[in-house]
């Protein structure tokens, strides 16, 4: 696998930036997309903000100066183009937030690539009632099993904060799927 | 019954002898409890057959159609000369005649007539679009409210009314 400056570096230069830009698309793509997928839930929106991601990535990479990981600084592109494309579509929609959440996990029930059962639904349900940055924590360590220090570098929140929130998180869901 | 030479409490016969395996076998427990948690393993989210197959050419024909074309100026350069001429002469002929109307300027424009603007039209854009014409330097708070807010209101509010300030989920624009 190609080193981080060394695809920074030649994602800056004009003559190698095709060819390191597909490198990149190749190697975070799937991370990526999960990532973006467990915010927005359906595939087409994750398809839509996944390209979104990249171009925002290719766009501003003159800018990325180093002084955090290159892939912690796309996971926080990722993150953000996920959360603003959900408020734009609340915008579109009419409606609020909470009500974009739950429409968006009732979706889920004839979404041709969900094939969770009851169990994963109400896994979702439960998700939808947390704040975003605690569902975010949750889904990064549960599910993407990331680090609390990768976590804390792309959210920008310590360890220890990181830590309180993934168990508030845990123990909401848990009491959430006990619930009848 | 064991009795503690020191105080009247005692303990049942053998506890101390078990405590250990007791211990162990409580802690196996919670052990096997945290591994049968509620919470699935999986969430169930699939994708489309091949899907990540043929991501990468699609993204990287997205950012050829986002660049934008550099057109030379140069082959144009004698047509603007001509241009510019033409132009200087009709200013000069028609300038000093010319009837004076204000030009029409954004402090022409009357406030309900921006803000029925915002109604009518969709401004579709995202934080980053924003941030991308608007300096962070020169943004103020201040500068969008018609009164002055002190600083020690602000913090005063927030503390009254955000339980988390974590969960402003404030947008970073910059990246860096």
């Amino acid at each position: 696998m190609i080193a981080e400056e060394t695809l920074v570096h030649e994602l800056k230069q004009r003559e190698s930036q095709a060819k390191a830009f597909e490198v990149l698309v190749n190697t975070y793509k799937e991370r990526l997309y999960w990532h973006i997928r467990r915010i927005v839930l359906d595939h087409d929106d994750a398809d839509d903000v996944l390209q979104n991601t990249f171009i925002k990535v290719y766009k501003n990479i003159e800018g990325f100066k180093g002084d955090s990981k290159l892939y912690s600084w796309m996971y926080r592109i990722a993150t953000n183009e996920s959360l603003t494309f959900l408020k734009q579509k609340s915008k579109k929609m009419r409606i609020g937030d909470e009500e974009l959440k739950t429409k968006m996990v009732e979706n889920l029930q004839s979404d041709a690539y969900f094939e969770g059962d009851e169990i994963q639904l109400k896994l979702q349900r439960a998700l939808a009632t947390l704040p975003d940055k605690q569902k975010l924590v949750f889904t990064m360590k549960y599910f993407q099993e990331m680090k609390y220090e990768e976590i804390s570098e792309i959210l920008e929140t310590s360890v220890g904060a990181l830590k309180a929130s993934y168990h508030l998180a845990v123990k909401k869901i848990e009491a959430y799927l006990k619930e009848d | 019954m064991k009795k503690d030479k020191k105080n009247s409490f005692n303990t049942p016969d053998g506890y101390f002898d078990s405590f250990h395996e007791r211990l162990m076998a409580k802690i196996n427990n919670e052990e096997v409890g945290k591994m049968e948690s509620l919470i699935p393993k999986s969430d169930g989210f699939s994708v489309p057959k091949g899907y990540f197959d043929g991501l990468a050419e699609k993204v990287l024909s997205q950012v050829g159609q986002h660049e934008t074309k550099v057109i030379s100026l140069k082959a144009y350069r004698k047509f603007y000369y001509g241009a510019a001429a033409i132009a200087a002469v009709f200013l000069l002929v028609f300038g000093i005649t010319w009837k004076k109307e204000a030009p029409v300027s954004f402090e022409n424009l009357a406030s309900n007539e921006i803000d029925a603007y915002f109604e009518t039209n969709e401004v579709d854009m995202s934080t980053y679009e924003i941030a991308e014409v608007v300096s962070f330097d020169e943004i103020e708070l201040n500068n969008v409210f018609t009164h002055e807010v002190g600083e020690e209101n602000i913090l005063e509010y927030l503390s009254e009314s955000v339980e988390d300030i974590e969960e402003l989920n404030l947008d970073y624009s910059n990246y860096e």
